[in-house]
């Protein structure tokens, strides 16, 4: 294609075919696609980009492209329903899983120019992500909270608002679902917190089930703020320990780290954040075990500051005598 | 859009036994313009215009080509005038478009995909399921000739 002439539109993005998922497009091996140049702005970059519809099966609501490529490729994820192209979970499960860190910027001028230099270093390559280089605990994981078929209740037109109030004058012939619509946490989702991954609802409930079903399950008493590793290879130091931690855990700050207290003895630590929340995302983050110096360490959470300090003392205490 | 008349010319004879049931089809017309846009959607306002527009051209088609009960002359002044769809009529007189319900319908390049029509051309056997349809342009049910 020749390159735009006119300044403005030469950030405008043009693609040839949708970057998508196997649910999204549905179990009809035969589509009919309607492609639209610049037929809306990005949902998260707001650059105007190539629209693409279709029917995704009988029964299905046609649906349509919501981000652009360029934004896609950045977060490997599929066009219309955001979620990740190898795995099918919310990008924030994904990020958890392997440590990942979300560079791009959320407001306005700033992300549309983060799109636009993004664009030009992926033309070509596929995705943004080097996933060579991230933990093997966090692939797994996600490779069991994964679905192995196509999920294509998602395809479902959405509820008829006028149903709801009782005022479906369309009789059978409505397009739109006749049914309650849900009502609990899962229904306030928000593109723009999906696709960057902070805030999602749905990765929430994926996590703390998982994190739930690994036993580590967060205890009643909120003062707990600490996780006690075991296991840890015999070469680890605290600083070391340290180092890992911060490293798979890229949205949490040095200073909410309280203190790490290694024993070398029985090779086990405890790991001491400021707020209870950070801890529970720690748990969720290490819910099938983390690497440390080349080993996978067990996670549990600690128990009440009573108890913490005896308990070590009394395993040191053991393997001592 | 003009029914009034604004032609010097003399008006053919057998108008006047055709007049009344006219003047209802302009008085329908009325009253479908005036009605409220409440509880109905944007697209569906539109449709008894376009039902009566249909049923008003049906009518003097009849009256020629079916019944031949008016003369050419009153026929080709019926069309000038705007009392019928020339148009529509044209497509009526072919075979597969005898009951067309709209000009839109057939108009390949108002369709989301290259050549297609609107769902109400299909027959009703090659449409399964049991969805009723109603055509988004006029709200036509099916107006294909074998259903």
């Amino acid at each position: 294609m020749p390159p735009k002439a006119d300044i403005n539109k030469a950030g405008w993005e043009q693609s040839e075919f949708p970057i998508l998922c196997e649910t999204c497009l549905g179990d009809n091996p035969f589509i009919r696609m309607s492609k639209q140049e610049y037929g809306r702005s990005c949902g998260t970059c707001a650059r105007p980009f190539t629209v693409f519809r279709w029917n995704p099966g009988t029964g299905g609501r046609f649906k349509t492209t919501v981000i652009c490529q360029t934004c896609a490729k950045i977060k490997n994820v599929c066009q219309t329903c955001l979620l990740d192209l190898e795995y099918g979970l919310p990008t924030q499960v994904r990020d958890t899983a392997l440590g990942l860190e979300n560079e791009a910027p959320t407001s306005d001028i700033n992300r549309e120019y983060y799109a636009q230099n993004m664009e030009g270093k992926l033309d070509g390559n596929k995705s943004g992500l080097d996933t060579g280089r991230s933990a093997s605990a966090g692939k797994e994981m996600l490779k069991q909270l994964a679905r192995t078929d196509p999920y294509y209740k998602r395809n479902r037109p959405h509820v008829c608002s006028f149903f709801v109030k009782g005022e479906c004058k369309r009789g059978s012939e409505c397009p739109y679902r006749h049914e309650k619509p849900a009502d609990n946490e899962l229904a306030h989702q928000n593109l723009q917190d999906r696709y960057h991954g902070k805030n999602d609802p749905v990765a929430r409930k994926i996590m703390s089930a998982h994190a739930e079903s690994q036993g580590l399950k967060p205890p009643d008493d909120v003062a707990v703020t600490s996780l006690f590793l075991t296991s840890l290879p015999p070469s680890s130091t605290e600083l070391s320990i340290r180092t890992h931690v911060l490293k798979s855990l890229p949205s949490v700050e040095p200073t909410q780290l309280k203190s790490i207290v290694h024993v070398a003895k029985t090779r086990c630590a405890f790991v001491n954040f400021k707020e209870r929340s950070i801890a529970e995302n720690a748990a969720q983050a290490w819910a099938n075990g983390l690497e440390i110096d080349g080993e996978r360490v067990g996670i549990k959470w600690g128990r009440s500051r009573a108890a913490v300090k005896p308990a070590a003392s009394t395993s040191a205490a053991v393997t001592a005598s | 859009m003009p029914k009034i008349r604004t032609t010097r010319t003399k008006i053919p004879e057998g108008y006047d036994a055709i007049s009344d049931i006219l003047d209802e089809y302009a008085k329908k017309m009325r009253d479908a313009e005036n009605e409220s846009h409440e509880g109905k959607r944007k697209a569906e306002s539109l449709w008894p215009i376009m039902r009566i527009s249909h049923a008003r051209s049906r009518y003097i088609y009849e009256l020629y080509y079916k019944r031949e009960a008016i003369s050419r002359e009153l026929y080709d002044w019926l069309l000038k005038e705007g009392y019928a769809d020339a148009n529509l009529i044209a497509k009526w007189k072919k075979s597969g478009y005898e009951k067309l319900c709209c000009l839109r319908c057939i108009q390949t390049r108002d369709m989301n995909y290259q050549g297609s029509t609107c769902i109400c051309r299909v027959p009703k056997a090659q449409v399964r399921s049991g969805t009723v349809v109603e055509c988004v342009h006029c709200g036509c049910r099916g107006c294909s000739s074998d259903s």
